[in-house]
């Protein structure tokens, strides 16, 4: 693990940050809500997701401040997003993340999206205030199986604490067919509290899955 | 346009986008009040608002939304500085 530095994510991390966010979202799939809901072609989709990263909103899953990225010979082969939902008064974040697209994308993607919002509603999960959301979570396939994912959770963890002591739970909005990372979170003690399904069969044409679970950790009161 | 019409204007949007005919709009009503308000919907009220008072939000205006009052006020200001079209 030496050979790993894991540091808070920095503006000239964004493009890479952007990459990230794309193969998290695709999960198992080749589908991007960004393109797919939006009806951009996905460089177009990559280089708004680094608009909306250059904003610098804070507390949301397109803020750079949510990240960390781990360098592996001076280059990012990993980054996570993660943070708390609602904290010093933030707007919830699911405002926050409307307001970017909605500034960034432009007003044919949002009156787009309008026709396909009926598709996606049934998977939308609200976000519970004061706990702490994880969401974008990649590491480089070259890097899989040295025990990245544990240091990176254990580090996002500890990086919350210390902003915010009094937090209980830490939350995770995943679709059931992103195995690999169902099987990290497991492993690192999440459990599947609720699932969400929809039954739209047009669904596999906008997101990776018509089913997304919500998994929560208890953290451990020290 | 005074702050009544940008409201009238403002309740026929809101009662489309978040499906409920019955939304009454007051200045304090928030985001947390309106059962279809989430993030999707959030996302076509702001752009029915843009295309209905010929509009457009900077990030940090719409960052500064706190209720409907917030909301009237801002239209009513950008009106003033872009003129009604």
């Amino acid at each position: 693990m030496n050979e790993y530095l894991i540091r808070k994510a920095e503006p000239e991390d964004i493009p890479f940050l952007a990459d990230v966010v794309i193969a998290s979202e695709k999960g198992m799939s080749d589908r991007l809500s960004f393109t797919t809901l939006f009806n951009k072609p996905e460089a177009e989709a990559r280089e708004l997701i680094i608009q909306m990263f250059e904003e610098e909103v804070d507390g949301c899953e397109l803020s750079l401040s949510s990240f960390i990225v781990t360098e592996f010979e001076g280059k990012p082969i990993s980054g996570s997003g993660a943070w708390i939902e609602g904290f010093n008064g933030n707007m919830p974040s699911g405002i926050l993340k409307s307001n970017l697209i909605s500034y960034t994308f432009g007003k044919e993607s949002i009156a787009y999206l309008k026709t396909k919002s009926h598709i996606v509603k049934d998977l939308q999960i609200d976000r519970e205030p004061m706990t702490l959301q994880l969401e974008y979570f990649h590491i480089k396939d070259e890097h899989l199986g040295k025990g990245l994912d544990a240091a990176l959770m254990d580090r996002i963890e500890q990086n919350a604490l210390a902003e915010y002591p009094a937090l209980k739970k830490v939350q995770c909005q995943i679709f059931k067919n992103s195995v690999f990372s169902i099987k990290i979170l497991l492993r690192h003690g999440f459990k599947i509290v609720k699932s969400y399904r929809s039954d739209n069969g047009d669904i596999f044409d906008y997101l990776p899955y018509n089913e997304k679970l919500l998994m929560e950790k208890v953290l451990k009161i020290n | 346009m005074d702050k009544v019409l940008i409201t009238e204007k403002l309740t026929a949007i809101f009662r489309t986008v978040f499906n409920d005919e019955a939304i009454v709009l007051r200045g304090d009503l928030t985001a947390n009040e309106v059962a279809n308000w989430d993030s999707l919907t959030h996302m076509m009220m702001i752009g029915e608002v843009e295309k209905d008072f010929s509009i457009k939000f900077k990030l940090k205006e719409l960052g500064k939304l706190e209720n409907v009052k917030s909301l009237v006020d801002l239209i009513e200001s950008k009106i003033g500085s872009q003129g009604l079209q």
